[in-house]
């Protein structure tokens, strides 16, 4: 909602993504803050922050598959591998990282929709069971395939990732490196919302039967939408096998897929917000919980630190509860109730 | 010929096992309309409960016997399944399927956690309830593990299928089952349904556990037995008692021969895509399974 006073004199003006100047100050501070951040902060916080990146990037793809069009997806951390896999595959090529990242989104994409074509048959839960399926196919497959080509149980090398010629090897290049994907990623979700595929996206979610009536293609709209979800991930997957110079298996499991949904259900699926709130929050939670381990480790208690990394997973699965038991429409909810309210001030109601 | 005979023999003793793990998340799915993907992280928290009362009681200097030792177990069942229920299945009663099936996932998470939290993530021996060793006939070999854990699955699968179809309790189940919304204004209590549905799948769940387990090692990875399962549940219908241990008669018999005859030409990779690929043809061809109400939604 908008503040009082805010009026449009063209549509154009209307539809835009940032409406009011105030909106484009917060954003653009937002974006320096981010790109000046990696001279305050040393290398494990860069790294931390890369992660996230990487993480709201599957996130926002998850989102588009899950929140925008009601397609349940659990295998959207294979995905991600499947993407990691291809870029290790083509920067053996000496492939330009602009033509690689593409490449490797596509491929994702593709290989997504030989599990989105059960949508033509059954919906809901047991589409769900499709993707389960090629979660847990993905690493029995890739250990299964020679050697030679996806590198078996010892994993792919990586190519190191060259910028115009110049090796992008510390932390702080990583970092610069996600954070431009991050923002382009950003852009992207955000205007999904604004775009005819997005809104024909929503209506399939909310009733499938209008949908059809209104002239969308459901069956077509289910599997595009497991298509751009999936590319996103692709677009993860890039990033994670150049950050870290090694793909296998072991690094996209269930329980990752599971904890990208579980970001985007605390976060609130129905929005882009919820994706970043939702990605902040938890990761803040893993991190904490992290430290204090760590904390504990050194301070000589061995069992009490190995409780904590059990308690990560009890926090994570208590978070998804709460969220869905007393707030289903998440974070992304809380942050809009509390931006009115701001906005509002004194007044208690519009 | 014996080969094949004793492949086939083995794959049905393996497949009645997924056939008894089956069983449990279809008692779930049969009573309440839940979708239960963390039915592995059950058993093992059945299973550790039981070797809790039996090996771990036994280092504590407390020894009991092992009918008390099953006694708690099931009591300790009764009680998890009852606090699922109440903290976690009865608030989302009424909410769409999708907020259901993903606190089933939570659930996944946080079990995994407070079993290595209790009983932290080293393996363990779990206590020698079945005999080990094999029944010889003729040239063919059958584990008396198995074999006895065959039996019971079978006799449990007649007992729960007479409960659900011809009891009071076990047909109001069912309208649980089809609809909570419907249930809940025809009169029937879908709490007691869930906690019902709860309990018997822990029980049968642990049942599972004892003849996968008995007199060999239990560790937190045991879980992804539950993955199987959801093939072999689907298979034969997710409403379907009966058709849970005939689907994984199936399975462990196509995976027996997979293992035998293709996995050598295959890098053993065919037996473990089998049960998936199953899974995926039973969705795309017949999704109801072979026993299952039938009510898919289809465009």
């Amino acid at each position: 909602m908008l503040p009082t006073g805010v009026l449009f004199e063209t549509y154009s003006a209307e539809a835009g993504l940032l409406k009011t100047a105030r909106a484009r100050v917060a954003v653009a501070a937002l974006v320096l803050a981010l790109l000046a951040a990696p001279l305050a902060t040393g290398a494990y916080l860069q790294g931390v922050a890369t992660h996230m990146f990487i993480t709201l990037i599957a996130v926002y793809g998850l989102h588009v598959t899950v929140g925008m069009a009601g397609q349940i997806n659990i295998a959207q951390s294979a995905f991600v591998g499947v993407g990691a896999f291809a870029t290790a595959r083509l920067s053996e090529f000496g492939l330009p990282f602009f033509i690689v990242v593409p490449v490797a989104a596509l491929v994702t994409g593709a290989v997504s929709v030989v599990f989105a074509l059960p949508a033509a048959r059954v919906k809901g839960f047991y589409l769900a069971l499709t993707t389960f399926a090629a979660q847990v196919l993905f690493p029995i497959i890739v250990l299964g395939l020679p050697t030679s080509w996806l590198g078996g149980l010892v994993g792919l090398a990586v190519e190191p990732l060259t910028v115009a010629g110049r090796p992008m090897n510390t932390p702080t290049h990583m970092y610069y490196f996600t954070l431009a994907l991050t923002l382009i990623a950003s852009y992207a979700a955000f205007n999904l919302h604004r775009s005819r595929f997005g809104r024909a996206l929503k209506a399939v979610r909310d009733n499938d039967v209008a949908a059809e009536v209104m002239g969308i293609d459901v069956l077509r709209h289910k599997i595009m939408a497991f298509f751009v979800g999936s590319m996103f991930a692709g677009v993860a997957g890039s990033c994670m096998a150049w950050v870290l110079q090694f793909v296998t298996v072991e690094s996209f499991t269930l329980f990752t897929s599971v904890w990208y949904l579980g970001m985007l259900i605390v976060g609130g699926a129905y929005s882009p917000i919820g994706a970043i709130l939702g990605v902040a929050f938890i990761t803040l939670v893993q991190e904490g919980l992290h430290e204090l381990g760590t904390a504990i480790l050194r301070s000589g208690a061995q069992e009490a630190g190995g409780a904590i990394f059990a308690a990560t997973n009890i926090a994570l699965g208590a978070c998804i509860l709460i969220a869905l038991i007393f707030e289903p429409r998440g974070l992304a909810h809380r942050w809009q109730v509390l931006k009115t309210g701001l906005q509002l001030w004194p007044f208690p109601h519009r | 010929m014996i080969k094949l005979l004793q492949v086939l023999l083995d794959g049905v003793l393996v497949g009645l096992v997924y056939g008894l793990i089956a069983i449990s998340f279809v008692v779930i799915y049969r009573a309440s309309r839940i979708v239960n993907l963390a039915q592995g992280e059950v058993l093992v928290v059945g299973a550790l409960l039981f070797w809790t009362f039996t090996l771990g009681l036994q280092a504590a200097g407390l020894p009991v016997p092992l009918v008390v030792a099953l006694l708690l177990t099931g009591a300790a069942c009764v009680a998890f399944g009852l606090l699922l229920e109440r903290f976690v299945f009865r608030p989302l009663i009424g909410q769409p399927a999708f907020a259901i099936f993903m606190a089933s996932i939570a659930l996944l998470v946080m079990l995994r956690g407070f079993a290595q939290l209790i009983w932290t993530a080293e393996t363990r021996p779990f206590p020698q309830v079945l005999p080990s060793g094999a029944i010889e006939i003729g040239p063919l070999l059958m584990t008396s593990r198995l074999a006895i854990g065959a039996a019971f699955t079978v006799a449990l699968t007649i007992g729960l299928h007479l409960f659900f179809t011809r009891s009071r309790r076990g047909l109001r189940l069912a309208a649980v089952a089809e609809d909570h919304n419907t249930a809940l204004s025809l009169g029937v209590s879908v709490r007691s349904a869930i906690a019902i549905a709860w309990v018997l799948g822990t029980i049968v769940a642990t049942c599972g556990a004892i003849v996968l387990l008995s007199g060999r090692i239990i560790s937190l990875d045991v879980a992804t037995i539950g993955f199987k399962a959801l093939p072999v549940a689907l298979l034969g219908g997710l409403e379907s008692i009966r058709g849970a241990p005939l689907a994984g008669a199936l399975i462990g018999i196509g995976e027996a021969l997979a293992m035998a005859y293709l996995d050598p030409l295959t890098n053993g990779v065919a037996s473990n895509v089998l049960p998936f690929a199953v899974m995926i043809a039973v969705v795309l061809i017949r999704p109801q399974g072979l026993f299952g109400w039938k009510r898919i939604e289809r465009l």
